[in-house]
């Protein structure tokens, strides 16, 4: 099994689909067995899932785009990819 | 509160190739004819307005629908995410094929067991080969796969194999749904229930596999609420998120709703699904905190898991509105808990579905 590492390039896994909720306008994930709306933090995080980006320049645009230190999100980045991988709503590869 | 339903689960039909003991649906069948294509369109579009986002296609077996490829285009059409759940008798290829091309998003096929001479004893039919032969097709045409197992005292000994069933079909999800005691799963509770200790030999398998497969397969394991010292938060409270649509066109606030006598369903067919969802005695019937009675109405807990099941409460102690017995506060708490008892003096007789056929019901087919 792949392990993640910053230059990992995570995805939307099979089957999952990032759409607007037409009733809130806000991000939701549709997935085989559900719907999940995303907050602001992992919406940030998983519009920049598109297969090319490693998780390092993930942060780098993160910490770009909320004019913060990357150090302070890598961690938070990570535990978020985590568990969506974890979820299998994210694949990732080298 | 506010009410929005985020996912429909549209039983386009009761009939279905299998007829496995644990069937959740209804032991009498509803009166009526099936909805037609034209009626299910209208259903999806006024679904999607409502805010539905996602919807299950089951049944029965949705394949015995011929119409299944322009019901999946009609739903897309709307908007909604497709998941077929399926037993996967009559998918073969070109089936699976035209479904793609519908614009299918996701397949769930049930599995019965690891053996296929166990499996097809359960489903009271030769199925489980054509079940592997739909799998391969359907990772080869690109669809995510979910492999759904109910699991019960005949079968959950093999959990490691079921896993490893699901790993070599390339699965994405594995469910590993312990039986809920529903319509013929309820008839037959007392053989399929699994004993306290082959639930805690489960729930060891599974964390270890868990933790292997992270990242290639995520696996939901379900216990029996009968072992759980609080109850479910059924459905996440009583028409807050879900509509379930029969056969027949009946709206139902969740799939075995029908358990509940006295319940009166609207139907599509006489309704819109906006004004069903909002002003159905059927969905108003348990909704919020109101109709509660002691100990649920002064319970902390009673915002999160809403007095556990209400179809539960119906089947065990015949009052849908009695706090579930699942729940170790409840009064009626001894129905459930002698009945668990009963069962692990049973432990040493894994029941053969064939051998034994006076223990079991098999799920039969509307007339």
């Amino acid at each position: 099994m792949m392990s993640m590492d910053p230059q990992s390039r995570p995805a939307l896994a099979r089957g999952v689909r990032l759409r607007l909720d037409p009733i809130t306008c806000e991000p939701v994930l549709l997935f085989p067995e559900g719907v999940l709306p995303l907050d602001a933090a992992t919406r940030d995080i998983i519009t920049r899932c598109s297969g090319q980006a490693t998780i390092e320049s993930i942060v780098v645009s993160l910490a770009r785009e909320y004019d913060a230190d990357p150090d302070n999100l890598r961690l938070d980045v990570c535990e978020c990819l985590a568990e969506l991988r974890q979820r299998m709503l994210i694949a990732i590869s080298k | 509160m506010n009410y929005r339903p985020y996912l429909l689960l549209a039983e386009l039909t009761h009939s279905c190739p299998l007829h496995c003991p644990y069937c959740s649906n209804p032991v009498e069948y509803p009166d009526g004819r099936e909805l037609s294509t034209t009626e299910w369109r209208r259903v999806f579009e006024e679904a999607s307005q409502l805010g539905v986002l996602h919807v299950g296609f089951s049944g029965g077996e949705p394949l015995r629908r011929a119409d299944l490829a322009a019901l999946v285009a009609a739903a897309n059409a709307a908007g909604l995410y497709t998941n077929l759940i399926t037993s996967a008798v009559g998918l073969q290829r070109p089936r699976a094929a035209q479904l793609r091309e519908a614009g299918l998003d996701s397949i769930q096929i049930s599995f019965q067991s690891d053996l296929e001479t166990v499996a097809d004893q359960i489903a009271g039919t030769s199925a489980h080969a054509l079940k592997l032969q739909a799998a391969r097709a359907v990772r080869e045409l690109g669809f995510p796969l979910t492999v759904n197992v109910v699991l019960h005292r005949g079968n959950i000994d093999r959990l490691e194999q079921i896993i490893s069933l699901a790993g070599s079909l390339e699965a994405e999800r594995l469910e590993l749904a312990n039986a809920q005691y529903y319509g013929w799963a309820f008839r037959n509770r007392a053989a399929l229930l699994p004993t306290r200790s082959q639930i805690a030999r489960a729930t060891e398998v599974v964390a270890a596999r868990k933790k292997q497969l992270l990242g290639q397969m995520d696996i939901l394991f379900v216990t029996p609420d009968y072992y759980s010292e609080r109850p479910k938060p059924c459905m996440n409270g009583w028409a807050t998120r879900f509509l379930t649509v029969n056969p027949v066109g009946d709206v139902l606030p969740c799939p075995t709703a029908s358990a509940i006598k006295g319940l009166r369903f609207d139907n599509v067919r006489a309704h819109p699904l906006a004004w069903i969802w909002s002003q159905s005695d059927s969905f108003n019937r348990f909704r919020g905190t109101e109709w509660m009675p002691a100990p649920c109405c002064q319970c902390p807990w009673r915002e999160i898991d809403f007095g556990g099941c209400r179809c539960q409460a119906a089947l065990i102690t015949g009052d849908a509105s009695a706090t579930d017995p699942a729940c170790a506060l409840s009064p009626h708490r001894q129905m459930l808990a002698s009945f668990v008892e009963s069962v692990q003096k049973d432990s040493a007789a894994i029941p053969s579905f064939v051998a034994d056929p006076g223990r079991f019901s098999f799920r039969q087919n509307p007339k």
